[in-house]
């Protein structure tokens, strides 16, 4: 039996409240098994990025419960949401989210500094993670200076900065042209290999065939789960 | 990576922003340091005249007021209003081992006004232990010449032999004291008679000094002094007190107006910091999603306010000690201590340096109390919604 690594029960989130509440998810229930990799699709404004930010500790919902690797995410508060989040969870984002002012390798420092690094270690698995990313040449340059799927790979290496079990991506080849489309699911695809948990929303339906589960969001309820061809 | 390299990269983010907001904490720091250096320099100075004045009392015309008895210390031109014959009575009093008169007037002498004391040679210089630098000392108690302070002859280029115009009459400069650090420096001397004869004040002097025979009965003395003749006296801690407490006082307004400005530095701290908050929402989102705790947030933001407090205040001490430096000749000069001419020299002491960054960084924290809160506040869904 797999064990289960995130376990969303009966999840609701509204927005706003009376009669201008509307509800972004409308009850949800959902196992992630460990080493899954999963494709979330659905319209835009249907709920998968709330979902996902839900799965992530980035909000909260309004109702139900969110059980991460056997801990309850609802339970916990802010500061312990953030080491969760620092420890556990890797974030891609679609438009990166790269601090600016910082360096490739800050960017990817600083990830590490709230998982409780220190400064020396930090510093060399921030280089080695760049160096398996092949950016060791752009550690300090400054991400504005970086192409898209520069950017996207000093990113994910943030993301594995402190060797999170799960990682949660919105849209993450949304902004990449094709060659560096095909260099990001290589990458996933070495990670879900690897073991991690992989869990994505995606438009591009060639990006979610990667993925073996796919699981579709339409009015903030799942629409259709199945299993993903081969 | 850690809090300070974070916070120093953020804070050199926007340079105009940064340095005005850190111009607006040093200026304020720079008024705050340099008045209340100019102010202790001021005390001490105050402090110093008094030692140099020699007596334990102070014999005064009756009804004098604070200004009036500030004047005794420096030099000020003072109404000529105790009578030669009082004197007498108060050289007979049991206790008094001498009461040294002196008739403050004031002469131009190339169009610089010059205090001009009337005094008794004699017991003068056996009061204030007087030394010449040069030239001699006056023959008789009534010789038509001057002998001048080191600070005047260095200013005027005086020596011995050199004429010394008042009131139209020529007298000479026939000695030049040993500098001694306090207003003798800055006046010149005429035998009492003389002055008396040429301001046309015969038989009146402006104050006494008076020295007692036995420390311990000064009040005592005091006391007599007032009963046998028609004067006011004070003894010299009470002069000291009165004039330190008027000093003190302005100063103190002075430094407290000086501080109003730093609290409205501090309040463009609160809007730089709340301007940053608001720009750096998505980053403050992106680093909540990526681990980064309220209370790493919150520091963060207290640490960038506090360096603005710090940086301030070193810039703000060091101009302050600069301006005091520049300043404090002209600020004192039209104080009360008018013609303390000699400047007070600022200096700098723990105590200032402790109160200029206790001031600086205590007010610079608590403009980024309310900043931090709203940083640390945000949620990061909140936060990232802002592209």
């Amino acid at each position: 039996m797999p064990e289960t690594m995130i376990r969303i029960e009966n999840v609701t989130k509204v927005y706003g409240s009376g009669e201008a509440a509307a509800a972004a998810l409308a009850g949800i229930s959902l196992d992630v098994e460990r080493g899954a990799w999963v494709a979330i699709m659905g319209p835009s404004g249907h709920g998968k990025s709330t979902l996902l930010q839900i799965m992530g500790g980035l909000d909260r919902p309004t109702s139900g419960q969110v059980h991460l690797d056997g801990a309850e995410l609802t339970r916990l508060g802010p500061t312990e949401l953030a080491h969760t989040r620092a420890r556990s969870i890797g974030f891609v984002f679609q438009s990166f989210n790269l601090l600016a002012h910082l360096t490739a390798l800050e960017n990817i420092e600083l990830a590490l500094w709230f998982g409780g690094k220190g400064h020396g270690d930090a510093h060399a698995r921030a280089m080695s993670l760049l160096e398996s990313m092949g950016l060791k040449e752009k550690a300090h340059m400054l991400p504005g200076t970086l192409s898209g799927g520069q950017q996207q790979r000093v990113a994910v290496a943030r993301a594995l900065a402190n060797d999170p079990d799960i990682l949660l991506m919105d849209e993450p080849t949304g902004n990449l042209d094709s060659a560096f489309e095909a260099d990001l699911l290589n990458l996933l695809k070495r990670l879900h290999e690897q073991g991690r948990t992989l869990v994505m929303v995606t438009h591009n339906p060639a990006v979610a065939g990667h993925a073996q589960r796919l699981v579709r969001v339409k009015d903030g309820r799942i629409e259709e789960d199945r299993g993903n061809g081969a | 990576m850690n809090l300070f390299k974070l916070v120093w990269r953020n804070l050199l983010r926007r340079k105009g922003r940064f340095v005005f907001t850190l111009g607006g904490v040093a200026i304020g720091m720079a008024a705050f340091v340099s008045l209340l250096t100019i102010g202790q320099g001021l005390d001490r100075e105050i402090k110093k005249q008094a030692q140099g004045l020699g007596a334990n009392l102070v014999v005064t015309p009756k009804g004098w007021c604070a200004y009036e008895q500030i004047s005794v210390l420096t030099g000020e031109q003072l109404p000529e209003a105790i009578p030669m014959s009082e004197l007498d009575k108060i050289r007979a009093v049991p206790g008094v081992k001498v009461a040294v008169p002196y008739l403050n007037e004031k002469t131009a002498f190339r169009n610089r006004p010059v205090p001009l004391i009337g005094i008794l040679p004699a017991e003068m210089r056996a009061l204030q232990k007087w030394e010449l630098a040069a030239g001699r000392y006056f023959d008789h108690p009534a010789e038509p010449a001057v002998v001048v302070g080191a600070a005047i002859a260095k200013q005027f280029q005086l020596k011995p032999g050199d004429r010394f115009t008042v009131r139209g009459q020529p007298l000479p400069v026939i000695g030049v004291l040993r500098e001694a650090g306090n207003k003798d420096d800055v006046a010149s001397f005429a035998p009492l008679p003389v002055v008396q004869k040429l301001y046309e004040v015969e038989g009146k002097v402006s104050f006494a000094a008076v020295q007692v025979d036995d420390l311990q009965q000064v009040d005592a003395v005091s006391l007599r002094i007032q009963e046998k003749a028609n004067v006011a006296v004070v003894t010299d801690k009470q002069l000291l007190s009165s004039i330190l407490s008027i000093v003190g006082t302005v100063s103190g307004a002075m430094q407290a107006v000086a501080a109003v400005g730093v609290l409205a530095a501090a309040f463009g701290i609160v809007n730089t910091l709340l301007t940053a908050v608001y720009e750096r929402r998505r980053e403050i989102g992106i680093m909540q999603a990526v681990g980064g705790t309220r209370r790493t947030l919150f520091g963060a933001f207290l640490l960038e306010s506090g360096l603005y407090g710090l940086i301030g205040g070193v810039l703000g001490l060091m101009i302050g000690m600069l301006g005091a430096y520049v300043l404090g000749p002209y600020l004192t000069d039209n104080a009360f201590t008018a013609s303390l001419r000699q400047s007070p020299v600022p200096s700098l002491d723990a105590s200032t340096i402790l109160l200029t960054f206790g001031l600086s960084i205590g007010l610079a924290l608590v403009a980024g109390l309310y900043p931090a809160y709203r940083a640390a506040k945000l949620t990061p869904v909140e936060a990232m919604r802002y592209a």
